[in-house]
Formats: structure tokens, sequence, C-alpha cells
């Protein structure tokens, strides 16, 4: 039996998630910042590569928990980061974010009116910070394939403590914890599902692209990162019952999350629930701090309209990717590429 | 049985060799194995990649090796020249002893074994081991396995690890060092082995270019490591063979085994668990859970179907095969 020992850096610790049982067959794996893991295994591997020279400076486009977890790992390396992120970015993550060291640098507001808005805008500030500092390097977290490849001590965890998974559920952004947790679990289990949870709006899995109020999953581009072949199943979910899910988490099982953990908690209770038999594991990226003045707080629910019905018991499954259907849909995506499922689902379409 | 001398083994003791005869000899002896459970590159906990492999031992053959030790004859001689690695272990080994107030300056190692070359049944490393342990005997010492796994790799280069036999450990084959210590024992397991590739000339584990793996299948044995882990801990034979037919299907890349799915196939229909390899030989074992009743009949059903499909039994661990199902003999 190995003897438990203290962690080197804070990094090393916050990496390690709490595998916590929510159901007789179903686990959550808690993080209190998962975007943890492809950060110090991105910086560490750069490092090693020499790519992370005393000099080099670290600089991402992000205005997220990437960049948090960047940051702290900066601080165990002793680099400097430079951060382009929106002026939108939530001002407590800023303070923590300079506390760190780490430079922010804001688009201006009026970067919004121009074609390409925020996103073309943040590309551009990037490309000019690279060219302001001799040495850079940019982790690329959504076409980085070391960004996956972190995933690897993820599903190390699952397998040690748990034997074999037949069901990973999760929400999808860059694509990096369900394609690399799922497919390293699959070298073991090859039969284990992947099951991806997306938001209304978001282009991951076939949606039109638009507003969307849930954050932390869904994007309106697509990844390089993102595999689409991995998944066995995706589900939609809107903004209010993803809340929803997050606060019965809460309620029942103590845990403290965000709302893409609620999210992906409501469709793995219903997983589990309609798999007896077999075992579920769902992501649960992030803490509920960052949303105590929203998520958890009811007067804000009301507010918007969104305190109200539970969640439903099951998804309504759609056939059609792109349905709207919902406050829930499923599509059954049987490990197809995006092509294969575009094809089929407007070759579909127009013989309706 | 292979008599390594191809001769009679004292037909060529030399005179200076045999004027010790008033001492005594070491023995030493040293089981074989068949192939790996796991094998690949492994995190060693400072962060540094090493090669390493979990044995599958096969305690029913193995190397007998007897040191006769020479006041006078101030080297090593193997009655076998072509056992190179054993005179080099041998000379290794009593060096060690230097110190050693009742010490010779040299002698001879005779070798005995059953152990069939080239196939991945650790031939090589059960001689060198068997040898330094005589030499070690005659010192009337027992040398610690992880000394003696030290000096095995030295001897030979890369070793698997027969000499650590009181536990499952994951060890590095090319540093002789022992990463992980998994458990005391493997589950109850029945193998049926057999040689994939019975009319080839087998594998030279020296020459043989050691795999490159890549990125994903760094990853992958992570996980497999922790699946190892989990298995040998709640002895669960299912996820142990998973972890093996995994580890077998990355080597694939590297030392094909053209009927491995066959295989795998075959021992899944017969309630098995999965197949494991010799990550650097031919043979490949059929993997089936010792605490199931119908282990042994489904073992026997394999074997006979092995048979059938015109390859060499090499391994029956946990079951016995019926007589007429002759083995692979060295």
């Amino acid at each position: 039996m190995a003897l438990r020992t203290g962690s080197v850096e804070a990094t090393e610790a916050y990496q390690i998630p709490k595998l916590v049982r929510l159901a007789p067959n179903l686990y959550g794996v808690a993080f209190t910042l998962m975007k943890m893991i492809p950060a110090r295994f991105i910086l560490r591997r750069a490092a090693l590569a020499g790519q992370l020279e005393p000099g080099t400076v670290i600089v991402e486009t992000t205005s997220g928990t990437f960049g948090l977890a960047l940051a702290m790992q900066a601080v165990s390396m002793d680099r400097r980061l430079v951060l382009v992120s929106d002026p939108v970015i939530d001002e407590r993550l800023y303070r923590r974010l300079t506390d760190l060291g780490a430079v922010v640098d804001r688009v201006p507001a009026s970067a919004a009116a121009v074609p390409g808005g925020y996103q073309a805008a943040r590309l551009a500030r990037l490309a000019q910070v690279r060219t302001e500092h001799p040495v850079t390097f940019c982790p690329e977290q959504y076409s980085n394939p070391d960004n996956p490849r972190s995933y690897a001590t993820v599903a190390e965890l699952l397998v040690e403590a748990l034997g074999q998974v037949d069901c990973v559920v999760g929400p999808v952004g860059s694509g990096g914890s369900m394609c690399g947790t799922t497919a390293y679990l699959r070298s073991l289990f090859p039969d284990c599902r992947a099951i991806g949870v997306d938001t209304f709006n978001s282009v991951l899995f076939g949606q039109p692209d638009g507003p969307r109020e849930l954050r932390g999953l869904g994007m309106s581009l697509l990844p390089a990162n993102l595999d689409h072949r991995i998944f066995d199943e995706v589900h939609w979910c809107t903004a209010p019952v993803a809340y929803a899910a997050t606060r019965q988490l809460h309620r029942s099982n103590a845990l403290f999350m965000g709302p893409s953990s609620g999210a992906a908690y409501l469709v793995a209770r219903w997983w589990a629930g309609a798999n007896p038999d077999a075992l579920a594991v769902v992501m649960l990226p992030d803490e509920g701090y960052r949303y105590l003045d929203t998520v958890y707080d009811d007067g804000w629910l009301a507010d918007r309209g969104h305190l109200g019905d539970d969640p439903p018991a099951r998804p309504l499954p759609v056939t059609d990717p792109s349905s709207q259907d919902g406050p829930w849909t499923s599509f059954g995506w049987a490990r197809r590429s995006y092509l294969q499922v575009m094809t089929t689902s407007v070759a579909a379409h127009s013989s309706t | 049985m292979r008599d390594n001398s191809g001769k009679h083994p004292r037909a060529d003791l030399g005179a200076g060799v045999r004027a010790g005869r008033d001492l005594p000899v070491g023995v030493g002896y040293a089981p074989a194995h068949h192939g790996e459970l796991l094998q690949g590159v492994f995190d060693d906990g400072t962060g540094r990649l090493r090669r390493a492999l979990v044995t599958l031992p096969q305690r029913d053959r193995g190397a007998r090796a007897t040191f006769h030790p020479s006041r006078r004859f101030y080297s090593i001689t193997v009655e076998n020249p072509g056992l190179t690695k054993v005179r080099r272990a041998a000379v290794l080994a009593l060096h060690r002893f230097a110190a050693h107030p009742a010490t010779v300056p040299g002698g001879c190692i005779e070798i005995s074994s059953d152990v069939p070359a080239r196939i991945g049944m650790g031939s090589s490393t059960s001689d060198v081991t068997a040898a330094i342990r005589a030499v070690a005997d005659f010192h009337g010492v027992r040398l610690p396995e992880e000394e003696l796994g030290r000096l095995a790799v030295q001897a030979e280069g890369a070793s698997d690890s027969t000499m650590i036999d009181d536990r499952v450990v994951l060890f590095a084959q090319r540093d002789g060092l022992v990463l992980e210590t998994l458990g005391h024992r493997l589950p109850p397991m029945v193998v049926v082995g057999c040689d994939t590739d019975p009319g080839g000339g087998g594998v030279d584990t020296l020459r043989f270019k050691p795999a490159e793996y890549d990125e994903r299948e760094l990853g992958a044995f992570q996980v497999l490591l922790a699946g190892m882990r989990r298995a040998v801990a709640t002895g669960d034979v299912a996820l142990l063979g998973r972890v093996a037919t995994a580890s077998a299907r990355i080597n694939q890349r590297f030392l094909p085994k053209p009927d491995l799915e066959r295989l795998v196939e075959l021992c899944l229909a017969h309630g098995g668990c999965g197949v494991q390899v010799a990550h650097s030989g031919t043979v490949a074992g059929l993997i089936f859970d010792g605490c199931r009743p119908d282990a042994a009949s489904g073992a026997l059903r394999c074997a006979a179907r092995l048979r059938e499909l015109g390859m060499a039994l090499t391994a029956a661990i946990g079951v016995e095969l019926p007589a007429e199902q002759v083995r692979v003999t060295a």
C-alpha cells in the first residue's frame, strides 16, 4: 500500500477530482477546476520539449476557466502569462487572474460591432501580442492534441477506483475532457458509451449558431479537438433545465457545482436510472462559487422566469440534430463523424 | 530438456577448474515465464518514462545452474560457449563477492534448462538468474531480489522479472528496477499457452528493436496499469484479461501475432477473460478465471482447438493437459 503524500504544487492537487457516488450505479467526477488537467499537462510538456524557457511568455485567448488554470500553472512554473479576453470578463475572475500575475488584455467593447465580433478581435489581438514578445508559447486548448491526452490521468483514476465503466456523460466545450477520457477508457472497455451534453444554439453537434445563456459548454465554432466519432449520444438542454438540475445535485448530494455540471448530471441521472445494471460516471467540471449570485440565487432565477417546474424526467428523442424541440432533447449520434451525421440528417430532412 | 552444452555436462571441464573439487558447489534455480500480462512505458514516479513489464510466471519450467568453484582458475567458464550472457552474469556475481572471505577467483557454470529459447518464455533470464543464484549460493548468501534483478540486467541488457518471485511487480526490464509492487500474488488463473509461430525462428530479444510508442499509447499504458493494479488488488481476472488483451493489441504494431484476434475470440467464446502475449516473443496465453468452476473445461476445449489449428502448446498453468497434448520441448 502506497503512503499518501503531499502535493508539491497546488496545481498538482487541483487536478485530482473527487469521485463521489451519486446513485448506486453513478459516480460524479467532481473537479474544483477541471481545466487544470489540460493546462498543467500542456505547459509541463512544453517545458520538457524546450518550448517554455524562462523568458518565454505564455499567451492565450480565453475568458474562462482555462485562463485561470494557466495562470495558476504559470505561477508554479514562474512564467509570464498574457490572456486576451473579452471586455465582458467576469470581474471576480479578472481580479483573481491579475492577482496571479497574469496580464489580462481586454479587446475594446467596440469590437462587438465589427464583423467577426469579439472572436475575431481576440485572435487579431493575440497575433499582435505574439509579435510584441520575442518568444511566446500558445497552449491552444481547442487544437492542441495534448488537451485530450491530458485526460489519461482521469481514465486512470476511474479504472483504478471503479474498474469497468460502461458510460461517460459530460458537458462538451473544447472536446478535450470527453474525447480524451472516453478514448482512454475504451483502451480497456471498447464498448464504453460516451454521452455528450450540449446546449441549444451551439454548433458543436449541428445546432444553428445563436445566443446561449448556459455557460461552460457549447461553442460557436468547431474545435479541432472535438472528435465526433467518440459519441454514442448527444443531448441538448436549456439553461433553466440545467440550473434546476444543478440545484438538485446540490440539494440531494451536497455537491456544489456549476451549471455545466448540472446539465451533465441531468443526463447522467436519467441514463443511470434507465440502465441499472451498468456503471456510469459524470464529469462535473467546476464548483458553484462563481454562480452564487445567479444559479444559486432564487431571486435571480425568478426574475428570469427560471424558477418553476422541475426538469423533465427524460429527454425528447429527436431525429434531427438541429431540432430545438426541447427543453431537453437527445439524438443517437452512433459514433459517426460530423459530416456523416450532417449529410444523413439533411438527406432525411429533404425526403420528408 | 535443453542441455546447453550439447555434450555430457562434465565432459569438457578443464583440469584447472576441477582442481577445486574439494570445494562445495553452488546451485541456483530460476523459473520461466510465459510472456507478459502488460508491457509498455511508464512514469517511474519522478516524471521519467521507463520501459517496464508485468511478467506471467510459469513455474513448472525453469533453469538450474551449478557453480563449480576453482581456487586456481582465474576466470569463469561455461560449458556451452554460446551462453555468453550466463558467463557475464557469473563474472558479475563473482565480482559482487570479491570481498567475501571464502570467495574464489573463478570456476565453471553448468546450466540445464527446459525453457524453450527465442519464443518469449524467458530462457535467457532464467539461465542468467540461476547462474547468479548459484554463485551466491556458493558464498552462502541469498541475494535480495532487486539486486538480483540489477545484476541480471547488467549481464544481459534486458531481463524479465522472474527473479522477483514473492510479489507482483511492474519491472523496468532495461534498468533492473521495480517501479511498483502491485500486490502479493496474481489472482488464481488458468492459462493455456501456445506458440503462435511454431515454424518460425523465434525472436532474438536483444536484436529486436524496442517499440517506439506514440503519445496516445503512452496515455493508454497509464490506464492499463491502473487496471492491473485493481485486478491484482481485487482478484479480478476478467479485468486482468482485458489489460492483457489491450497490451497485446498495442504490441501488434511492433511484433504482430497474426492470430491474436482469433485467439481472443476463441478465449471469450469459451468463457475466458483475454489473451496475453510475449511482447518480444511468439507465445500467447488464453486466460481463464481460476475461481470459476468452468475455467478448466473452457481452457481444455481451447487447448484442443489450438492443437487442431496446428499451434504447439507451450503452457498449462493451473490446469492439467491430457497426456496426448504434447507440449513444446526445449
